[in-house]
């Protein structure tokens, strides 16, 4: 495989470990993501594939290994940090607040406010409006943005949590099996908000374990296996039947 | 794009999938939700006790009384908003009314040395503050179950009240105190005043600040507040804080109340903050939570045990009453989330 060549990479994760006391999730892997693409990571369970995307969120400090992310090697603290620096996740358990609003829950730790510190008060109408905005413009069928994300359905819910990731970052988005929980219409409805914040510019590293979606979506994939990155090619030169014997272990060349 | 295979095309237009509701479908939706009927859980009831108690007792529906009521509910009121901010993080503090016994202490202390009033004042809601720094601390940062942390600082606190004190109460004769004890601006009494501007304040904290939503979410959910960034046990601190000073505060409400330091801990105010702060709608799993309807819980709770004193059911059976609400109000919110 062909990491680290001079192609000009959004992100790039060089022999990234991680372990979790004896448990060792990630053993050195190491994979990019090309800017304006959707590159996908597939996998079996126990991969080390959210491992992997969550040291890219900031949610764990990898053991060792190096993130580069627009050519400038980068090291996130917290999850806090990986935002400040343009990196949105879509976690698979969404991160979503189910008693909060939409527009509570867009802007949850990026509340827009006036007045001077410690008397600061939120603008609410500011916030209903932007996130009322957001919501239209990427054509995502949310009912309101005053609703409580409890009463959504699965896929609305997903279109939030995504709809919120890229309000944040235009650059770039990370997410964890986006439609795994939806049915065939909300998944086909994710796929088309992921196509439409992809041509508006926007990188997105997703997981999934649906061959036909990454087939359909992404321009890279990236097998992983045991805590490794074992290939990586374009997606337009394998085959779903290629890559599930890939991610099973029945080929281990492309 | 260079996906391969092709998309299953969507119909846009099956996306909107039924017309508006009507004005009538609007108000049974809304009738029908959760969110809805606990909320109005404590005004109903409000309104059901002073119909019910005012057809028994003749006495009960005059002016005097009902600004009694309102003035002997000011301390329940404000334990009730305290413990609020530690359930809606999906907490409880047991260690009030211990912090409040040993905020009384600490008043009498320095009102004794000649502080003056303001000071004996900052020093009761000081100790209040320190609790809260103490059980926040355990809760967010050392992670321990808020029930076993609070049981602890509740012992603990109410051990060092009773040594300092050597339990013995000590009169304060405050000549501001007893004016807002006995005074009215306007129709209300001004110790029921004061907690109603506290309960503003506390409202505008929760709903038009930041710091209110993240505690929301963090009782929540705590793993999604933890991904979008948020830190999760400072917010809790914020919030047992804020549930410490407020029972401090409640020392000042209780020595201007009775005339005196109390440095015997009541467990039946905890008791009674939790039953306010469950039929005022707020969630027992955290994240759903209102500053006026715990007020209205605990202005309920008092007029309930003033209404049955006034039609002659012994002040025995309080706890009972109070101890039943709470289990009626848990059952009711069992399995939901």
């Amino acid at each position: 495989m062909a990491v680290g060549s001079g192609a000009p990479h959004k992100i790039e994760v060089r022999d990234l470990t991680k372990s979790f006391g004896s448990v060792e999730a990630l053993k050195g892997a190491s994979l990019y993501a090309r800017p304006g693409e959707v590159t996908a990571i597939v996998g079996d369970n126990g991969a080390g594939k959210s491992t992997l995307i969550k040291c890219l969120a900031g949610y764990h400090t990898p053991d060792a290994g190096e993130v580069v992310m627009d050519g400038e090697p980068v090291h996130f603290a917290s999850p806090l940090a990986a935002r400040h620096a343009g990196i949105e996740t879509v976690y698979q358990d969404l991160a979503l607040a189910d008693q909060l609003t939409v527009w509570q829950n867009i802007f949850l730790n990026r509340e827009l406010t006036r007045g001077v510190p410690p008397f600061r008060t939120t603008r609410r109408a500011e916030m209903r409006r932007q996130a009322h905005e957001l919501v239209s413009s990427l054509a995502v069928n949310v009912p309101g943005v005053t609703q409580t994300v409890k009463r959504l359905s699965g896929g609305q819910r997903q279109a939030v949590a995504i709809a919120r990731a890229v309000m944040w970052s235009n650059q770039f988005v990370i997410m964890d099996e986006p439609t795994a929980a939806l049915g065939l219409r909300e998944t086909a409805q994710v796929e088309d908000l992921i196509r439409r914040i992809v041509d508006a510019g926007t990188t997105v590293l997703i997981i999934s374990h649906n061959f036909e979606q990454v087939m359909r979506l992404s321009q890279q994939v990236w097998v992983m296996r045991g805590g490794r990155v074992v290939n990586g090619e374009r997606t337009s030169d394998v085959t779903g039947v290629e890559l599930v014997a890939q991610v099973t272990g029945a080929s281990t060349f492309a | 794009m260079l996906g391969s295979a092709p998309a299953p095309t969507l119909d846009r237009s099956t996306d909107q999938l039924a017309p508006p509701p009507t004005r009538v479908q609007r108000v049974l939706r809304t009738a029908r939700l959760e969110e809805t009927w606990t909320r109005a859980t404590a005004p109903t009831a409000l309104v059901v006790a002073m119909i019910v108690f005012s057809v028994i007792s003749p006495n009960f529906a005059t002016w005097h009384n009902v600004n009694a009521m309102l003035a002997d509910a000011a301390i329940p009121v404000l334990l009730a908003m305290g413990m609020t901010f530690a359930v809606m993080l999906a907490g409880i503090d047991l260690s009030m009314a211990a912090t409040l016994a040993l905020a009384s202490v600490v008043f009498g202390l320095g009102y004794q040395a000649g502080w003056g009033l303001p000071v004996s004042c900052l020093l009761a809601i000081g100790v209040g503050v320190v609790v809260g720094l103490a059980n926040g601390f355990f809760v967010g940062r050392v992670r321990i179950p808020d029930m076993i942390v609070t049981l602890g600082t509740m012992g603990l606190v109410q051990g060092i009240g009773l040594v300092v004190s050597k339990g013995v109460p000590v009169p304060v004769a405050d000549d501001t105190l007893r004016a807002i004890a006995s005074q009215s601006a306007g129709p209300l009494r001004l110790n029921i005043l004061i907690v109603l501007v506290i309960g503003v304040a506390l409202h505008v904290l929760l709903t038009h600040t930041a710091v209110g939503t993240h505690l929301l979410a963090v009782g929540d959910n705590m793993d999604a507040s933890k991904a979008m960034g948020l830190r999760v046990p400072r917010i809790k601190l914020a919030g047992y804080v804020i549930g410490g000073a407020l029972a401090g505060t409640a020392a000042i409400f209780l020595i201007l109340y009775v005339g005196s330091t109390q440095p015997a801990t009541n467990t039946d105010y905890v008791m009674k903050a939790v039953a306010a702060t469950v039929l005022g709608g707020t969630s027992l799993f955290g994240g759903r939570a209102t500053v006026w309807g715990p007020m209205l819980g605990a202005i309920l709770l008092t007029v309930v045990q003033t209404g049955l004193t006034m039609v002659g059911v012994e002040a025995f059976y309080e706890p009972a009453v109070v101890g039943v609400v709470v289990l009626a109000a848990a059952t009711l919110m069992r399995g939901r989330k």
